[in-house]
Parts: structure tokens; C-alpha cells; sequence
């Protein structure tokens, strides 16, 4: 497209001439050619130059009564003559002054009015007069308005002030001038195209060069006035006329008529097509040149040129395929979203650049094709003209050719003769290398296509350029190119296609001299599943050859023996086969164990196939089978014979002293001195088929003789540990205790084996799963472990550090000992066979948890380097020996006020504390449970102080007022201990803590040396200590006699600075009489105590509850109701009479 | 006239190729088979397909050359049928009443119980039925 001149490409734009005043030129051409549509101006700066305009001859061909015979259909020149040189209106520009001024400049601008007129006699142009006024006073008078139109002959609308005193006005003129311009331009472009319709339609003209170029012209005006479908209309008819031609026309020679035409339907087309895509008529511009291109396909032309033709005819595709691109209309995807059927009878790729590059790239091929013939044969053509004429140049007309004579000064043209007019186009063209732009075409066309994901067609581009790389020669980027051609066909399994492009690259190989893939690339081709069937023979597979079994045993020889041919001296070829190379056809190797698993030093069989997909039997020298153990690698000497398509199978025992995997690596096949063929094991169960011959119909046959292994056979097997002879026992004495260290005893006996760099492995676990001891929260501090290993005591270094014997001096040296919260390592010195060893492990719980003890072993039974391992685990569960509770309770009988308590019953919301009376005495009973299995022997019960220190003392006091009575009493499993503790608090505060209770105990039944005696704590809550305002007492004797008086004695004691106002009351009771007030009040001074005095005198014998006394304190609110305890009296019938036995403290009624 | 036929199975791979022409295209018939498998993997793969479309066995036009049309056809497993024809101007029912026919004959070969599903087809009644096939798709245009 690029080659097509600029008129051509663009569509044209109306012309307007401006001559005088220069200045105004650059403004007014800019205005105008911003202007929607766009005007171009011709600038004359004055009227000198206005004969630029002249036409160059005065006759006209169009009115001539008899014309002669066109000598062409187009001029060269005629479209840019009027784009460039053929204004549709000229404007004189005349300043105000000039006119108005001097006489003389009236004068001169009548001259030049006068030559501008005789300029354009004869054609339709317009001559418009331009006033130029700098100011808007300027006025000029009517009478030399109209003196200058008269002398101009224009209507008064053609004569135009143009004022430009400010950017307003100056902006106004234009604008008049711009619509006054386009008027014009359209007027004059329509009266030429009518005027030459009118010589079409007046008569029909003997010539069809004529008609064609009268309907050139007209479309061309159509343009000119963006008239598109006229201009479609007269373009389509000027191709009518010209394809009607091509059989009629003999004003030319032959071949030079022909070129002439194609070159005039060339531009039709195109611009047939532009006006099209342009016009967003994709679909008829697409069936448009479709039957272009059907209708010139067989106007190839006489066969010395026929390169000529493909040339044009590639250029046909080319420059649609750009046209479409450029235009960017897109297929019509979303009006017709089912190509190929009768809906819409295109396909997809019809509205892609990418098929008609592609297209191109074919014809410029056939076009080299024919050119090469036409070169080889110009020998054969009479030698007169075989010799090119010179100076050979584009003639006047479009499509011709002629030949520049020059004699002396005289230039004369004159016409080609056919011969010569051939032997001009085959220098010319032999002159261009095809082999570049057919490249670019398909890359364009590739490119194209894989970014619309056609990868097939794109490869079929790649295919196209590989080729003609080939064909000149540059075989690393056609090899290159080839490769990724193969890859796509490989994948495909498409054998026909593949044989070709293999066919190419081994070519290529051995151009460049690369052996290695020459063997390569031939392997693969002797294995391709191509067989002779008729018709293929005949096929041209180019450098590859016919696809028969015959080639591709020739191909197999010719590999081996050119291996073979070789120098002796040069490295051997390898091959290296892994499962994703395309030589695996070549040759195929499965490795299977068959068992599983094996014991050390005991024998594995193994069977290692080997399968060929190559049509000749062939030997192999020797194979290697390499293992990761490569103390176990192997090789078979004995030459083997590679049958086609059958597994060549052989079995072999490997023995492997080491445990663990032992897998085969890789088979190394030495064909012969040049070739060795390296390839990766693998396993039968998860081999893949071949990629080209797993469509084939051939015979299943397995890689193994049973059936089974092939399908779960694998080329590794684990190689077990040898069996430890050693007994390693774990020991415990039921569940362990939270806070004791417990011990659990490990015995290693070694009972056959030497062991040697023993090694302990110790691993608790939380039974329950999640491996944590620890609770995520606290994990940075250390008590947080919940269990803990301490340490690992009763090593024998340690027993027998004395007698150094010489296999502990052995173990020091590399003596390993780490022992961290859950993990410990202790290294087991050397034991000979029959020897025992023995440790504790000591195991504190922190809480109460189940836990797992691993235990490993891992030792060197003899010299060899392997470890052998034993486990051994051990659930242990731990258990809180002693539940401690604690209950606050106050004196009998005495009952001090607490504020804090009344607010509690007012707010229950409120964190309740237990509050303590000051300066009273508290009582706390704390009572521990037995709560395991077994007897334990508690040895004390404290409340420590937190911390300890001295100044905590002197907070509260405590006396222990029962406890054990001696040093360890036995408490059997579910008994319980209770100790009452009397606190007298020293200070009051609102938060006071009280310490812990600790609870000694140690097990039962240990050893009497070392009494291991653990503590179990229980923290006393926070208390808050008040100061009672009142503290009631009940005063009763212990017991009563019925029918004896007693007195009870209320005191309240008022410890404030005010005075407390108390109210009671005392209920009736049937068991008892009484004296005193039943309801009361009184006033307790500050610091002083009330006593109320009550006498009774009982009823009835036995536990006889007290009348209910109430006692309510007036300024608190606060009213004391004693308990039913408190209340309770026991009352004898008559006096009781005690004795005091001698053994005891016992008292006995 | 019918130039090619072919049967191309799940991975693109040729199950059964034939070229009913001259020595000299039947590389290109190879090729053109090919890529036209690109064509039919767009328009199965093309989510604008509306629903009357789903279910439609023939693809129509593949793949326009100048001197041949491709047509394809997609069986319910997924088996594409493909045929290439110098015919220029082919009516439709013409060449789905041939699919329809190599359909069945395909289908046929397929149910041999000695056929192993996923390998090429190589039986001789099967390509002497395609043929007949073939040969009777040519007088039916003349018709």
C-alpha cells in the first residue's frame, strides 16, 4: 500500500487559489484546512506567479468530434494535477487602499484582475474578490464596489470584504470566506463531474479506455465533493468496464496491455475497497475482493511473465490485508456469531488481516517460482532481447512503460516491443531477493495469528518462513524455527507433518555440522510411525524423503553408520533420553523392582525393558544401569539385540548393604564407538505412552513378563534398616503426681548387637494431640511448661566415674547431652552384646496432663555407617495428689458489722471479695482432699505469706488453732484433712492478701534416706480488711437446765466516734420465758459497749432454739439476725454430772 | 468433488486422514486439515454461541482457500469430522447429509469390539465405506 502514490491513498481534498497579499496566505490556509471538510489552498504570494494556472494545452481531447484512439486509459499526473495545480475557485486579494488609492494601483489591479480571468477562461473555476480592509473604518464607497465587480464579471456575492481589525472580526471573515469556498468548491467539482457524465451519456465512445477514464474522473469529482456512494458507484463501473476490455482491446502488445489493465484494476479495487472498509461495510467489501481476486486469478498472461502476474496478484492480498488492519473494522462478530453456514457464508479468518498476509507470503512464492523458471529459460529466448533495454521509464499513462532515447539534446520516448518490454521485467525482478519480504508476510501473518490464538495456522506461518530460510540458505534460523514447528506436531501427533519438518532439520543439523542432533533429529525420524500406503510414496516430503518403511530404515542406517564413520579420536555422541524428549521411540527404558521393600544385603531382582520404536534391529555394545547407590551399579556386556516394538527385557539382582531408597537412575545403551545412548529410568506404573505411537494400532505388549508389575512396578526400593537386637524397656509406677519429680526407669540391653554412637532420644508429648506442653499464652516463660523433663539421672559415667574403664573413655570424647523442656538427648556408651545400660528419667508435671514419653534408640550396630533404630512410648498420666478448698468464717457468736458485705447485698453486680474484720479474729478453714489412687502421707498444712518477707507479717497474723497433730499422718485415697487458721488482720486495707496454703505430703513407701517431700500450693484469695463501726456479741453459757435461769447478754460495741442508735427486738419462744424488753431501742456512746440483758428460764429439755433476736443498726441499716447455731442451746433435764477420765481429755456424760 | 476426509481425535491427533486427490496436495491436504482444527476449536470454545447453536453437530465452512472450502462437524464425544472439497459452491444440506452419513459409518468402525477407543482407524471397511461415501457425494450436487 505504501507504494501507492500519496493521491492515491488519501482522498482527495478540494483546492482553493489564493493570489495577492501574502501575508493573509498562512492564516486563511490554516483556517481553511482545519475546517470540517478541509480545503486545501494553492498561495500565490502575487499575481506574477498566477500562471501556474495555465493549462498546458489548450485543446480539450473530450471535445474533439472525432478523437483518435487513447494511447492510455489513466494519466500518471491527472489526479495530482487536481489535487495540487487545478483550483475550483481562485481568490484575489486586493488591499482596501490599493483600490480606493492611486489610480495607477487601480489600474495595476485591473491588469491583474484581467490576466486571473483569462487564466481561467474556458474552465468552470470561480473568481472570488477579497476585500482586504485593516480597519472597519476603511468604508469603501458602493461605486468602487461595484466597479470592481463589473470588472471582475462576478456576482456580488463573490465579492467579499475581509475586515481584520480584531480577533472577533478577523474570526467572522474567515468563516464567510470558508462557507463562501466550500460552496464554490462544491459547485465547481459537481459541474465537472456533470459536465464529463454529460459526454458519457451525449455518446457511448468507441474506446472502453475512455469510458473508463470518464468514470475515473467522475468518482474522483464525487470524491472531491465526499460524495462516497456516487464515487463507489463510478469506480465499480470504470472495473466493469476494464475486466470487459481485457479480451478486446488490442492497442497494446499483448503483455504490456495486460499489465496496463491489471495495474488500472489494481487502483479501482483499491479504491473500491478503501470506500468500503471506510464506510464500515466490511462483509461486501470482503465479498468485493474475493471476486476480485477469483476474477483475475487466471489472467496469468503468457508464461515468460507469469511472475509478473503472481507479483501483482500477492500484491492484491497484500495490500487488503493492510487495508483491513488499518481500518480496523473488525469482523462482525456480534451481528453473525455462526460463520461458515448459510447465515453468513464467510469464515472467520476471512476478516483477518493475518489470512490475507499469509496469502500474500503463497503468491510472492509462486511468484519466485515462476521467476526462477522464466530465468532459466531467458536463455532460450532469441539473444536480440535477451539483453534489457536501457533507461526504461514509467510512461505518461498508468500501467505503461517506455523507453527514453537521447540524441544529443533531443529526449525522445518511444513505446517497448513485448521482448523488450520481458527482458526490463525480468532484470528488474531478478534484481529484488523475495526470500526477505516473503519472511515478513508470514511473520505478519504469524503474528497475527497467534495473538488471535489460531496456534495452528501460526505454525503453518512459522512453517512458511523456516522454509525460506531454508531455501536461502540460513539454516540456524530456519532450524530454529523448524523446532518450534516440530514441538506443535509432536504434541499433535501428527507423523506426516512431523516426517517433513524433520526431514528439514536433520538437513540443517548436518549443514551446520551439529552430529549430536543430526543423530538426533534422524532417530526420531527412522521411529516416526509413517508406513508406506500408495499414494504417499509420491508426496514430495522435501529433504526428508517419502514417508515410507524402506526411508526410515535407510534414515536408521544412515545414523548409525554416519556415528560410525566418524573419527575414532572424537568424542562419542550422547544422547540423553529423560521422559519428556520426543526420542523416547528411539529407545525406551523400564526399570522395575519387583517387590517393594528389602532387606539389607539380601538380593533384589530387577528387570530392566528396553523397547525401540526403530524399524531395524540393532545391537547394543554394552549397558550400564546406575543407581543412587552407586555401589550398586552394574553393567551387562554381553551384546544385545533391539528388536523393533518388542521389550527386550532382563532381570538382575542388586544387593544394597545401605538402607534407605534405593532407586535406578539411568541406562546408558553404547550402541557403537560414536554413540551412546543415555536414558533416564522410569518407572513401569507411571511411564506414559509414547507420543506418537500411542494412536497406533499395534499390539500391547509389557515392559515385564507379569502383567501386574508393569502396571506397578517402579525403579526405586526402599532398603530396610537391619533388625535391632536390642531390648529397650520403659518403666513407670502408675500415674504421676503434679509437683513430685517423677522417674521413669529406661533399661537398654543389648542382645546381639554391638551398640555403637548410641544415642537416646527422648520426646514428650501431649497424649491428646497437638504435641504443645505448654499453653500458648505463657510460652516465654519458663513455668509455663506444663511438663517438664528435669534431667536424666543414674548414668553410669556418673556411678562410675571412678572406674574409668576403657569404653567410657571412649563415650566422653563425643558424650552428647541436651536436654531441653520436652526434648532431651543423652548419648549410651558402647555395649557389648549381653551388656545393659540404664537411666531415669526424671519428669516434673506443672499440671495435671496426660502425656506420651517417646523413647529412641538410634545406634551403629557394627562398622558399617547405619543407623538402626528402636522405639519404644509410654503414656503417663498426671494427677494433682491433694484438692486443698479454704472457707472464711467469723468467731461463734461474735459478729462484727461490714459495711462492704451490706454494699454487696445493695449491688450484687460488684465483684464480690471476702472481707475480713479488723483487729477481729477471722477464721479460715482449709480442707485438702486425697484425690489419687494411692496413700499419701501429708507431712504439713501453712499458710505462708506471699513472698515471705517480714513486712507482710506484720499485716495480719495467723494462728494455726488445729492441725496435724503429728509430723506425717496417712491419708488413704478420698480422705480428707481439715486445718482452722485464725487470722487477726494488723492493717486495714481494701486488698490484703492472705498468702498460700502449702500442703506438704510425700508418697508413701520411699526410700527413708531421701524423703523426697513435695509441696502443694493453693493461693488464699485477695480480702479487703475493713474496720467494723459495730461489733455484736452473743454471750450464752453452754448449756441450760430446764427450770433454771440463764442469762444472755447481748453486747454491742460501738467503735466509731458516733453515736450508734441500735434497735432490737426478741421473739416468742414456747420453750422458753424470758424478762426483758421484747422491742427496744438504745443509744451505744462512741467507744462504748451496750449490754443487753436477757434472762431465760427453759421448758423443755434438749436442743431448743434461743427466741429470735434481731438487732438493727439505725445509721447502716444494717440488721443482724444470729445464726440458727448461734441461736441453739442445749438444755438438760437436770444437772449433768461429768467425770473426767484419767487416759484422755475425753469428756463423758 | 471430496479432496480429503479425516477424523481427528480428542488431542487434535489425526485418527484417520484420506485424501482422495493427486499426489501432489496431499501434504497441503495434511496441513489445511490442521489448521483447521484452529477454526473449530474457536467456535466450540466461543461463549457468544446461543443456545439453539449448542447443540449443533455441524460447524459449517471451516476454512476458506481459494481452491477448496473445509467443513467440520463435531460428534456429542467430542470427535471432530472433517472434510475438505474443491466444490466451490456446496449447499448446506448437501454436506450435512454427508457428515450425517460419515458420522454413522465412523461410528460404526468405532463399535468394533476390536477397535480400542483412542487409536487410529484402520479398518478396510470402514475406508471402503468412506469412499463410497465420497463418490456419492459428487453426482448428488449435479442433481
Amino acid at each position: 500500500m505504501e507504494d501507492y502514490p500519496e493521491e492515491l491513498r488519501t482522498p482527495p481534498v478540494a483546492l482553493v487559489c489564493l493570489a495577492g497579499c501574502p501575508e493573509l496566505h498562512h492564516p486563511i490556509s490554516a483556517f481553511l484546512h482545519s475546517e470540517q471538510p478541509p480545503i486545501n489552498t494553492l498561495a500565490l504570494p502575487d499575481f506574477s506567479k498566477a500562471s501556474v494556472l495555465a493549462r498546458k494545452k489548450n485543446r480539450d481531447p473530450l471535445s474533439q468530434p472525432t478523437p483518435a484512439p487513447p494511447s492510455g486509459i489513466l494519466k500518471r499526473d491527472w489526479l495530482l494535477k487536481h489535487r495540487t495545480r487545478v483550483p475550483a475557485v481562485v481568490a484575489a486579494l486586493f488591499r482596501a487602499d490599493q483600490i480606493s488609492g492611486d489610480p495607477a494601483q487601480w489600474l495595476q489591479a485591473c491588469t491583474d484582475l484581467e490576466n486571473l480571468k483569462s487564466l481561467i477562461h474556458g474552465r468552470s473555476t470561480r473568481l472570488v474578490v477579497v476585500l482586504v480592509q485593516t480597519q472597519a473604518a476603511e468604508e469603501l464607497s458602493e461605486d468602487v464596489m461595484t466597479a470592481l465587480r463589473k470588472r471582475a464579471e462576478i456576482d456580488p456575492k463573490h465579492l467579499v470584504e475581509f475586515v481584520q481589525n480584531d480577533a472577533t472580526d478577523l474570526r467572522q471573515s474567515l468563516n464567510k470566506l470558508a462557507s463562501l469556498f466550500a460552496e464554490l468548491c462544491l459547485t465547481y467539482y459537481k459541474e465537472e463531474g456533470r459536465r464529463i457524465r454529460s459526454i458519457i451519456e451525449k455518446k457511448s465512445s468507441p474506446f472502453p479506455e475512455l469510458n473508463i477514464r470518464y468514470c475515473f474522473k467522475i468518482a474522483i469529482y464525487a470524491e472531491f465533493r465526499r460524495d462516497w456512494s456516487e464515487a463507489l458507484k463510478f469506480y465499480e463501473e470504470a472495473y466493469r468496464v476494464l475486466r470487459e476490455m481485457t479480451n478486446t482491446s488490442t492497442r497494446l502488445p499483448p503483455i504490456q496491455r495486460l499489465v496496463e489493465i491489471k495495474t488500472i484494476a489494481e487502483q479501482l479495487h483499491f479504491k473500491i475497497s478503501t470506500l468500503l472498509l471506510h464506510g464500515g461495510k466490511i462483509m461486501e467489501a470482503v465479498a468485493r475482493f474475493l471476486k476480485h481476486i477469483k476474477t483475475y486469478k487466471r489472467l496469468v498472461g503468457p508464461p515468460e511473465v507469469d511472475f509478473l502476474h503472481w507479483e501483482w496478484y500477492s500484491r492484491q492480498f497484500l495490500v487488503f490485508a493492510e487495508l483491513l488492519e488499518t481500518t480496523a473494522a473488525g469482523a462482525p462478530s456480534s451481528q453473525s456469531p455462526r460463520f461458515g453456514t448459510a447465515e453468513s457464508p464467510f469464515s472467520e479468518w476471512e476478516f483477518q488481516p493475518a489470512y490475507y498476509y499469509q496469502l500474500a507470503a503463497n503468491y510472492l512464492r509462486e511468484k519466485r517460482c515462476c521467476l526462477e523458471q522464466s530465468s532459466l529459460s531467458k536463455t532460450d529466448l532469441p539473444t536480440k532481447i535477451t539483453e534489457a533495454p536501457d533507461s526504461v521509464m514509467p510512461s505518461i499513462h498508468i500501467g505503461q512503460s517506455a523507453r527514453l532515447v537521447e540524441e544529443g539534446d533531443i529526449v525522445t520516448v518511444l513505446p517497448l516491443s513485448d521482448a523488450e518490454y520481458v527482458a526490463y521485467a525480468l532484470a528488474e525482478a531478478e534484481r529484488f531477493q523475495d526470500c526477505y519480504e516473503i519472511i515478513a508476510l508470514y511473520k505478519r501473518a504469524q503474528e497475527s495469528f497467534s495473538s488471535h490464538g489460531s496456534q495452528r495456522m501460526a505454525c503453518l506461518c512459522t512453517l512458511g518462513m523456516a522454509r525460506e530460510y531454508y531455501a536461502s540458505d540460513d539454516f540456524t534460523n530456519s532450524k530454529q524455527l523448524f523446532d518450534t514447528v516440530a514441538a506443535l506436531y509432536r504434541r499433535e501427533g501428527w507423523a506426516p507433518l512431523l516426517w517433513e519438518v524433520l526431514g528439514y532439520l536433520r538437513d540443517c543439523a548436518k549443514r551446520l555440522g551439529l552430529t549430536k542432533e543430526y543423530t538426533a533429529y534422524s532417530l526420531e525420524m527412522a521411529a516416526l510411525p509413517v508406513f508406506s500406503t500408495g499414494f504417499e510414496k509420491t508426496i514430495d516430503f522435501g529433504p526428508a524423503g517419502p514417508a515410507t518403511l524402506s526411508r526410515r530404515e535407510e534414515i536408521q542406517r544412515e545414523a548409525l553408520n554416519f556415528a560410525v564413520e566418524t573419527d575414532g579420536d572424537t568424542e562419542p555422541v550422547g544422547l540423553d533420553i529423560d521422559p519428556v524428549s520426543p526420542l523416547r521411540s528411539v529407545l525406551l527404558v523400564a526399570v522395575a523392582f519387583h517387590e517393594q521393600s528389602v532387606k539389607p544385603d539380601s538380593a533384589a531382582l530387577l528387570t530392566v525393558s528396553l523397547l525401540s520404536q526403530l524399524p531395524l534391529l540393532f545391537k547394543v555394545g554394552s549397558l550400564e544401569v546406575e543407581f543412587n547407590q552407586p555401589a550398586c551399579n552394574f553393567s551387562m556386556p554381553v551384546p544385545l539385540e533391539v528388536s523393533p516394538n518388542k521389550w527386550l527385557r532382563l532381570t538382575h539382582e542388586v544387593k544394597s548393604g545401605q538402607s534407605g531408597k534405593l532407586e535406578c537412575l539411568s541406562v546408558k545403551a553404547k550402541i557403537n564407538n560414536n554413540l551412546i545412548i543415555c536414558c533416564r529410568a522410569e518407572s513401569p506404573a507411571l511411564m506414559e505412552d509414547l507420543t506418537m505411537w500411542k494412536y497406533e494400532n499395534q499390539r500391547e505388549t509389557y515392559p515385564t513378563l507379569d502383567p501386574a508389575l508393569s502396571l506397578s512396578g517402579q525403579k526405586s526400593i526402599q532398603v530396610d534398616e537391619p533388625n535391632p537386637l536390642v531390648d529397650l524397656t520403659l518403666n513407670s509406677t502408675g500415674p504421676a503426681l503434679v509437683g513430685e519429680v517423677f522417674q521413669i526407669p529406661v533399661l537398654v540391653v543389648s542382645t546381639g548387637h554391638v551398640i555403637r554412637g548410641g544415642e537416646l532420644k527422648i520426646n514428650l508429648v501431649d497424649a491428646r494431640g497437638g504435641g504443645m506442653l505448654m499453653s500458648p499464652r505463657e510460652t516465654d516463660e519458663s513455668d509455663a511448661h506444663h511438663v517438664e523433663l528435669l534431667s536424666i539421672s543414674g548414668l553410669p559415667e556418673e556411678k562410675e566415674d571412678d572406674q574409668n574403664t576403657d569404653l567410657s573413655e571412649e563415650t566422653k570424647s563425643d558424650n552428647i547431652r541436651k536436654i531441653q523442656y520436652s526434648f532431651g538427648v543423652v548419648s549410651v556408651p558402647v555395649l557389648k552384646e549381653g551388656e545393659s545400660w540404664c537411666c531415669n528419667l526424671e519428669i516434673r508435671w506443672h499440671r495435671p496432663k496426660s502425656v506420651m514419653v517417646y523413647v529412641s534408640l538410634g545406634y551403629n550396630p557394627g562398622d558399617v555407617d547405619q543407623r538402626v533404630n528402636v522405639h519404644r512410648s509410654l503414656q503417663i498420666e498426671g494427677k494433682v495428689p491433694f484438692f486443698v478448698n479454704h472457707r472464711f468464717m467469723m468467731s461463734f457468736r461474735r459478729e462484727p458489722l461490714l459495711i462492704s458485705n451490706i454494699r454487696s447485698l445493695i449491688s450484687p453486680l460488684e465483684e464480690k471479695k471476702v472481707s475480713l474484720a479488723f483487729k477481729e479474729n477471722n477464721i479460715v478453714v482449709v480442707s485438702a482432699k486425697n484425690c489419687t489412687d494411692v496413700p499419701l502421707n501429708l507431712v504439713s498444712m501453712k499458710i505462708v505469706p506471699e513472698g515471705g518477707t517480714d513486712s507482710s507479717q506484720k499485716l495480719f497474723v495467723v494462728q494455726e488453732i488445729s492441725g496435724i497433730s503429728n509430723n506425717c499422718t496417712r491419708f488413704v485415697p478420698g480422705e480428707e484433712f481439715r486445718g482452722v487458721f485464725s487470722i487477726i488482720p494488723q492493717v486495714s486495707k481494701p486488698s490484703l492478701s492472705l498468702g498460700v496454703v502449702c500442703v506438704e505430703w510425700m508418697r508413701e513407701n520411699q526410700k527413708q534416706d531421701q524423703p523426697e517431700i513435695v509441696t502443694t500450693k493453693h493461693s488464699l484469695p485477695q480480702v479487703c480488711v475493713e474496720d467494723p463501726p459495730l461489733v455484736a456479741a452473743i454471750e450464752c453459757p453452754p448449756f441450760a437446765i430446764v427450770g433454771d435461769p440463764f442469762s444472755v447478754y447481748i453486747k454491742v460495741k460501738n467503735n466509731t466516734n458516733l453515736l450508734q442508735e441500735i434497735k432490737y427486738s426478741l421473739g416468742d419462744s414456747q420453750n422458753f420465758v424470758f424478762c426483758g424488753a421484747h422491742v427496744h431501742s438504745a443509744s451505744v456512746f462512741p467507744g462504748k459497749e451496750h449490754v443487753l440483758s436477757y434472762k431465760f428460764v427453759p421448758f423443755s429439755a434438749g436442743v431448743q432454739q434461743l427466741p429470735r433476736i434481731t438487732i438493727t443498726s439505725v445509721r447502716y441499716s444494717a440488721q443482724l439476725t444470729p445464726s440458727i447455731a448461734a441461736g441453739t442451746i442445749f438444755v438438760y433435764p437436770t444437772e449433768p454430772k461429768f467425770t473426767l477420765e484419767k487416759n484422755g481429755s475425753e469428756l463423758v456424760v | 468433488m471430496i479432496v480429503c476426509v479425516a477424523v481427528v481425535g480428542h488431542q487434535n491427533n489425526p485418527l484417520y486422514l484420506q485424501s482422495f486427490t493427486g499426489s501432489d496436495d496431499a501434504l497441503k491436504l495434511h496441513h489445511i486439515v490442521h489448521c483447521s482444527l484452529d477454526v473449530i476449536d474457536e467456535r466450540v470454545n466461543n461463549p457468544k454461541r446461543s443456545a439453539s447453536t449448542l447443540n449443533e453437530t455441524f460447524l459449517g465452512l471451516l476454512y476458506p482457500t481459494e481452491n477448496y472450502k473445509v467443513y467440520g462437524y463435531l460428534t456429542n464425544t467430542k470427535v471432530k469430522l472433517i472434510m475438505v472439497t474443491t466444490d466451490l459452491d456446496v449447499k448446506d444440506a448437501d454436506v450435512r447429509s454427508f457428515f450425517r452419513k460419515f458420522h454413522a459409518a465412523y461410528v460404526d468402525a468405532v463399535s468394533n469390539p476390536f477397535h480400542v477407543p483412542g487409536k487410529k482407524i484402520t479398518s478396510n471397511s470402514f475406508s471402503d465405506r468412506v469412499g463410497a461415501i465420497v463418490k456419492s457425494f459428487g453426482p448428488s450436487m449435479t442433481l
